[in-house]
């Protein structure tokens, strides 16, 4: 059993005027959890607290005891704001707690929520760019930290918040290309969250942004984060797949050891160690031959048919999927 | 899968990074769990569902209680019930009447004053909490003065629902709280088992749900509304841009498309939903994504949630259940008829036979007549759960060797029962209800046909019995679950048909 932290409240003087409510009074409940004698006192003055209603900094010691022993207890948390909010508390202290929290409680909702709240309330975003970098430290992954970051950066949408976002970017795949979180935020801030100063010129951004993308696939082609992204890129600015053909072919391709290197920029070979054929550039191949119909929709079957059968057996039934839907639309 | 040569271990092109070390540790762990093919053969490591273990596991934590380290899930009470119930409702076990009944008085008393339910006693009213008790509800009540589902307060559960309300379309889970697609899932599957979903409800939220879908086809958690700061009007929701926030994942993708298939009579029949501006999602690269997350044969077939993260058991329900929801949007393998003339080279490129699977090859040697119609590998899917899935000790679990837990123990067995049953939305089964239908009066209002509508196509999920597939035989099977609510169709009916006063007709045993 944990050792307590902290006195109970039923042995302290100053909070003998409130009436402490146990969980389950009239019931033997089921699935009940054996909690710690500090929790249970913890939460049962906190039960008395929000039937009294009462909003004072002893709620805000309470309600921390508690977040601190569950940061999941969602009501803590929400009691919590409105006392800051009625008591009028200062909020650069509550922020300064919530970082504290925020790298010890990474994996939970109500951190970042209530740090969002409370930016709300603020209105300064200034350091929190910095602060999100310091948590993905952490964990390079973290869905909420991550999305955080997103949400200060539209909620805001100051452009001087937004200035640094590429290089930003730069570090995260330089430390991991494969990282999804980055690739996805990437497309968040160049493409999803409207034109901002300097980046008027779309078609010169779109080049730009499959330049990178085709370099990043010839470093390590089986990387299906910047398969996704090339798909995305060219989805949303309605350009054919096909625009990346000559580059695409090589990597449907078995290793070439007779290959020597030539730098390409357009169309950047794989790198010598590539695993190649790579089932994504096959799948992308097969929908470049797919969308140009007719005779080519044989071509499009042939490697549909050795996706199922020989380079990605785990999802022969889609394949065969494609194949039957791709026949169907032909002969109507 | 069992094989003398290990599989394929994922490329990593000589560009190792922490995503590829972390990838492949994984794999050496999952492959001392890919039985050999002497094992196999030998049947020291059968594909069996170790089902009374799991019962025990989860009776354990039920009848006595859950240790101090759930703690953390005191705030999500009514999922340790509605986790545990739903298990055993997956695994065929009923619960006798006392148990039954000290299960419905303890789901009441997370019931909220104002509306809702709470994560325990005087916890605030939260859209997680109301759909896990109204579902635990659903398993454990019935009607009468102490059988739970007459005590739900539905006037001021739907206030509670309309008091989240954001101009978007979407809802806060709680007051004070976030956003996201998992508390829109839990308040459509509250108000529709409830009789309370209401155009005025879910006005703007499938807009709201398709702003989720990303650029990979998955959907995200939330998205963020932009407004007009025009000075002098009141601020308006501009339709673009809505990006959202966060990447594709496994658990709001499923939330997200489960809940724009609860929309569809909305979409169908409201005047707004035939105009131009009528909502819509990328089933394609949606289809695409799902089918992305099966994991290779070095990761068993297993799922993972989003693109270069691990696979983990729970996923085996998010995305692997989500697979029959397509076919309530027209997509399904089945839909499309057989193809002339394909016949010999689908068949040359072979089918596996799995023991004590029952097939129907061979009636006619120009249609594609796999029976399996599925998009996935579901004998895959189904020897990672059994393999890695199954704690040596009972319970279900992300991946070795990780403890099993109630939560993963119930999405494992979910997934586990998507990947054995193929289930689809019957159109016989949809015009018998429709015969059975007893209208309160003459309901050709609109609110009144989206009701029947609601009604009916929640209730047309009808399980294709030749189609089911039981790795390990028999003994294996584990009970259908609707893919919307993940209830049985049993629980899903009797609730249903109480609410809105409605008889269902008897099903009938027979397969398509
Ligand atoms: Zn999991």
């Amino acid at each position: 059993m944990a050792k307590p932290t902290k006195p109970l409240y039923s042995s302290l003087d100053e909070w003998v005027d409130v009436q402490p409510l146990e969980q389950y009074e009239k019931v033997n409940p089921l699935a009940p959890i054996f909690y710690t004698d500090e929790y249970k006192d913890a939460t049962s003055y906190f039960r008395g607290i929000v039937k009294s209603g009462e909003m004072s900094p002893r709620v805000l010691d309470l309600t921390e005891h508690i977040i601190r022993l569950n940061p999941a207890h969602y009501t803590a948390w929400q009691y919590r704001y409105r006392t800051l909010m009625s008591i009028k508390a200062p909020l650069d202290v509550e922020l300064k707690l919530m970082d504290e929290l925020a790298v010890k409680y990474l994996k939970t909702y109500q951190v970042w929520h209530h740090r969002r709240l409370i930016l709300t309330e603020t209105r300064d975003p200034q350091r929190e760019l910095a602060f999100v970098e310091e948590s993905l430290r952490e964990d390079t992954k973290n869905y909420h930290t991550w999305s955080h970051r997103q949400w200060v950066l539209s909620h805001f949408n100051d452009i001087d918040l937004w200035r640094g976002e590429l290089d930003f970017l730069d570090t995260m795949f330089n430390q991991d290309i494969r990282n999804n979180s980055a690739w996805h935020h990437r497309f968040f801030v160049v493409f999803q969250s409207g034109v901002r100063e300097g980046e008027e010129d779309r078609e010169r951004v779109v080049r730009r942004e499959l330049t990178f993308t085709k370099q990043n696939i010839s470093f390590a082609p089986n990387n299906p984060s910047a398969w996704n992204y090339l798909r995305g890129v060219l989805e949303f600015n309605k350009l054919p797949f096909s625009t990346v053909t000559t580059f695409v072919f090589p990597y449907t391709q078995p290793t070439d050891p007779e290959a020597v290197d030539l730098v390409d920029l357009d169309n950047p070979p794989p790198s010598k160690q590539a695993e190649l054929p790579c089932p994504a550039a096959i799948e992308f191949l097969a929908d470049i031959y797919e969308s140009e119909g007719g005779e080519s929709l044989l071509k499009a079957n042939q490697l549909w048919k050795s996706l199922a059968d020989e380079h990605d057996t785990m999802r022969k039934r889609y394949w065969e999927y494609r194949i039957k839907e791709s026949l169907q639309k032909g002969s109507t | 899968m069992a094989n003398s040569r290990p599989p394929r271990p994922a490329p990593d092109d000589a560009f190792p990074t922490s995503t590829s070390r972390l990838q492949a540790e994984t794999e050496a762990v999952l492959l001392d769990h890919i039985p050999t093919q002497v094992q196999a053969e030998t049947a020291q490591l059968p594909a069996k569902l170790n089902k009374s273990a799991h019962v025990q596991f989860l009776a354990r934590n039920f009848i006595q209680g859950f240790p101090a380290k759930y703690t953390s899930q005191d705030a999500s009470q009514p999922w340790l019930m509605f986790w545990t119930l739903q298990s055993f409702s997956v695994l065929q076990v009923g619960l006798d009447p006392g148990n039954k009944q000290r299960a419905i008085d303890t789901i009441l008393t997370w019931q909220h004053p104002d509306g809702g339910f709470g994560g325990g006693p005087g916890q605030a009213a939260h859209l997680l909490a109301s759909y896990a008790s109204v579902c635990a509800l659903s398993i454990a009540g019935g009607q009468g003065e102490k059988g739970g589902w007459d005590q739900i307060d539905r006037k001021k559960m739907y206030q509670f629902f309309m008091s989240l309300k954001q101009p978007d379309g979407s809802f806060l889970v709680a007051h004070h709280a976030e956003v996201d697609v998992r508390g829109i899932y839990c308040l459509l599957v509250t108000a529709t088992l409830l009789d309370i979903i209401t155009p005025e409800l879910v006005e703007g939220t499938a807009s709201f749900i398709a702003s989720c879908q990303t650029y990979e086809g998955g959907f995200s958690s939330a998205s963020q509304p932009y407004y007009s700061s025009e000075p002098y009007t009141p601020k308006s929701l501009l339709s673009s841009p809505r990006p959202p926030l966060g990447e594709a994942h496994g658990g709001y993708t499923f939330c997200a498309l489960a809940s724009w298939v609860m929309l569809q009579p909305f979409l169908d029949l409201s005047p707004r939903g035939i105009s131009r501006d009528r909502p819509q999602i990328n089933v394609k690269s949606l289809l695409r994504w799902l089918v992305q997350m099966q994991g290779s044969a070095a990761e068993i077939g297993g799922f993972r949630g989003r693109t270069n993260k691990l696979v983990d058991g729970c996923y085996s329900w998010w995305v692997g259940g989500a697979f029959s929801l397509l076919e309530a949007l027209g997509v399904g393998a089945s839909v499309i008829g057989p193809v002339p003339g394909d016949g010999e080279d689908s068949r040359a490129s072979g089918r596996d036979t799995e023991p004590g699977e029952e097939g129907k090859d061979g009636e006619n040697e120009h249609e594609w007549d796999d029976v399996d119609d599925s998009f996935f590998n579901r004998e895959a899917l189904q020897e990672y759960i059994l393999y890695a899935g199954q704690h040596p000790t009972g319970g279900l679990r992300d991946k070795p060797p990780k403890n099993a837990d109630a939560y993963h123990t119930m999405y494992c067995l979910s997934g586990l029962s998507s990947a054995q049953h193929r289930m689809f939305p019957s159109v016989e089964r949809r015009e018998q209800l429709q015969e059975a239908w007893k209208a309160p009066s003459p309901d050709d209002t609109l609110p009144g046909k989206i009701r029947k509508e609601t009604f009916l196509n929640s209730l047309s999920w009808t399980e294709d019995e030749s189609a089911s597939k039981i790795l390990g035989g028999e003994a294996n099977r584990v009970n259908a679950t609707h893919p919307v609510f993940n209830l049985t169709i049993t629980h899903s009916e009797a609730i249903m048909s109480h609410f809105y006063g409605q008889t269902v007709p008897p099903r009938v045993r027979s397969s398509t």
